[in-house]
């Protein structure tokens, strides 16, 4: 039988001597093929002698590589291959290759006749008559550059991803794929890593605890897996991962492998152990301060119970003495137990403010809107009736201040007190009291026209225990300036005095408008 | 049906106070305001428990009367006065009905409605000085001994009405 021969008659070749074909048989069948194949445009479908010349060309063929049948016919086919190719042998090679095992297949760039590059799929076929000698070869080209762009997009958009490790594993957990990220994450190169098995990012510990078998059997029951741990980079070092593992099946639902996104979150896990240690020191501390707070309420109830008890017998004793007594005594004795008096009553005060002072450290004081007037009315009904008079009081009842109404009321009577307190002794004292809207802040302020503060001590005043007179000139506990300031602190205000020796003083109680 | 006569002459107080210059003071202040009462003192909370029961050695109720009405202390060794306070009101017979007035240095709130939650009529805070006890205690005789209306504490025992 003689070799196929390029004939320039049609676009079909002549398929002269193929008759071991089964269409082949009878003609009319062989026409049916015929137009079988000059129908087809989305496969290159060509027939090439022995020496790689086409001997025929189909509209598909004309359609992708754009040559028409009497252009290309007995032309070489390697044409259509680029010049590396070219320089490599790789058209005679294919041929080679197909003859021998009757089948080659390959993939790459082609060249259609305006010189343009398209991605092929390529397979030759040995065609052989029935004797076995190679009569030519079958040619089937399709142009793929579509799906190859759309792979090779995604292959990018994978590897451009740095920030996440992105691997796949097949059944085994052997790395089959590796991007950049991967790469930039656990240290390892592609030509490293392709092949080993997964479970080296594993701590000693976690792999002999069986923990990447683990991971890859509850992926493969579940169809999805997460995890957070250590894993170990190539120089050994250890990051905390944040892993998500899907089982990757066939059409068959065969497990063929495992897809595996991997981040670094060591920072955010070390922010988040800092919160943690942050909060677990916070809580102990609360504890901490609540047994503090439960010990001085325990310490306070007991210095109200205790510390009071012998005062009272001094007291008691004292006064019954006077009394039953006080007429059989020499003068100076009536005198000495008169001071005794005096000094309990002066530590029943101390006792008694002491506690008030350490109670406005201690409790728990939630403000709430409260009327500026109502409170001033409060702190003023604790007044003597007598100095009640002396009180004058300005506020727009509409004004609204966020305190603790309890706690204000007692700063502003120990303001009122101390400035009604607070002048000489042929004077008749009187205190004004003024409430105000500065922006969003109530400005209380409490005025007399006293014997005034020099400015050396207008900070002293403030401290427990400070006085600046004797308690026989003023009598008072040194501690009403110190449960003010304490108290105005705990509501979130200020307070500040502007005073001169001779001009009254003036407090300002400062306070967040409700 | 018999009326106790004791009663009708004079009120017993029982006085439940472990520190003996309160009670030594409130002794005093007690003799200084008109009223004859007959005061009983108990210095701990479980002695207390014992007289009201009639425990040996206060099953002798000519020498340890039954009181018409009771001063508790809250802090005392033993039972404290709320446990006492609540051992009585716990009570199934007509004991659970005595009167309590509780007489303690504390004015802190629990305190406060602490006693009364657990069933106390009254709540004085002891004064700082011996004239303020002298007033409270005058007060306490003239309108709580005087005035006001006593349960019946024995099964079968009835106070006689108070004259008019």
């Amino acid at each position: 039988m003689p070799p196929l021969e390029p004939t320039c008659k049609s676009g079909i070749g002549t398929l002269q001597g193929m008759r071991a074909h089964p269409f082949g048989h009878q003609p009319q069948t062989e026409d049916v093929f015929r137009r079988l194949v000059e129908s087809i445009r989305d496969y290159a479908i060509f027939l090439l002698t022995p020496e790689g010349n086409v001997a025929s060309w189909n509209p598909g063929a004309e359609r992708i590589k754009q040559y028409q049948a009497h252009e290309i016919i007995g032309k070489h086919f390697s044409i259509f291959y680029p010049p590396q190719d070219l320089a490599a042998g790789k058209p005679n090679m294919e041929l080679r290759v197909a003859a021998e095992v009757g089948r080659f297949e390959d993939e790459g760039w082609r060249i259609r006749k305006d010189g343009s590059r398209f991605w092929a799929n390529v397979i030759i076929s040995a065609v052989r008559d029935d004797d076995g000698t190679l009569i030519g070869f079958g040619k089937i080209t399709r142009d793929i550059t579509d799906r190859r762009e759309a792979e090779l997009r995604y292959r990018l958009l994978i590897d451009g991803v740095t920030d996440y490790a992105i691997y796949s594993l097949d059944a085994n957990g052997n790395i089959t794929s590796w991007n950049s990220g991967a790469q930039r994450i656990k240290g390892y190169t592609n030509e490293e890593i392709i092949g080993q098995h997964f479970s080296r990012f594993y701590t000693q510990q976690d792999t002999d605890a069986g923990l990447p078998a683990r991971v890859l059997e509850a992926a493969a029951i579940a169809g999805h897996y997460e995890g957070e741990g250590w894993r170990v980079r190539k120089d050994g070092t250890k990051f905390w991962s944040s892993v998500v593992v899907t089982p990757l099946r066939d059409e068959a639902g065969e497990l063929v492998g495992f897809s595996k996104i991997t981040r670094d979150v060591t920072d955010r896990k070390l922010l988040l152990d800092t919160v943690q240690q942050h909060a677990e020191e916070l809580e102990l501390r609360i504890a901490e301060r609540e047994q503090t707070n439960a010990e001085l309420e325990a310490f306070s109830y007991s210095v109200s119970h205790d510390l009071r008890a012998p005062l009272r017998a001094i007291e008691g004793f004292t006064d019954i003495v006077l009394t039953d007594f006080g007429a059989q005594l020499p003068t100076p004795a009536v005198e000495y137990l008169r001071h005794i008096l005096q000094a309990t009553g002066r530590m029943n005060s101390l006792v008694r403010d002491l506690l008030s002072y350490s109670r406005m450290s201690r409790l728990e004081i939630n403000s709430e809107p409260v009327q500026v007037g109502k409170v001033i009315r409060d702190a003023c009904a604790e007044l003597d009736e007598a100095m009640r008079s002396k009180v004058a009081v300005s506020a727009d009842p509409s004004l609204c201040v966020c305190a603790h109404s309890v706690t204000l009321a007692q700063i502003l009577f120990n303001l009122i007190n101390n400035g009604l307190k607070f002048y000489p002794p042929d004077e008749s004292p009187h205190v004004d009291v003024n409430a105000r809207r500065e922006g969003g802040t109530i400005v209380i302020s409490v005025r007399d026209e006293g014997i005034g503060i020099a400015p050396q001590h207008q900070e002293r005043i403030f401290q427990v225990f400070e006085r600046l007179h004797t308690a026989d000139s003023y009598p008072g506990t040194g501690i009403g300036l110190a449960i003010v300031k304490r108290g105005i602190a705990r509501m979130g205000g200020t307070v500040r005095v502007e005073s001169a020796p001779g001009k009254g003083s003036t407090f300002y109680l400062s306070l967040p408008a409700a | 049906m018999t009326v106790d006569h004791n009663l009708k002459r004079r009120p017993v107080v029982l006085l439940v106070e472990d520190n003996s210059s309160d009670v030594q003071l409130i002794e005093i202040a007690l003799s200084r305001t008109p009223g004859d009462i007959a005061l009983v003192r108990v210095e701990d909370g479980d002695k207390a428990v014992e007289y009201l029961t009639g425990t040996a050695p206060f099953h002798d109720r000519e020498k340890y009367p039954l009181p018409t009405t009771m001063l508790l202390d809250i802090k005392l060794p033993k039972r404290s006065g709320f446990e006492v306070l609540q051992w009585l009101r716990s009570q199934s017979g007509p004991i659970r009905r005595l009167p309590v007035m509780m007489l303690t240095s504390s004015k802190h709130r629990v305190d406060v409605n602490g006693a009364f939650e657990r069933g106390a009529n009254a709540y004085f805070a002891k004064p700082e000085s011996m004239k303020e006890l002298i007033t409270i205690l005058g007060d306490f005789k003239s309108f709580w001994l005087q005035r006001l209306e006593f349960p019946d504490l024995v099964p079968g025992v009835f106070l006689p009405p108070r004259p008019r």
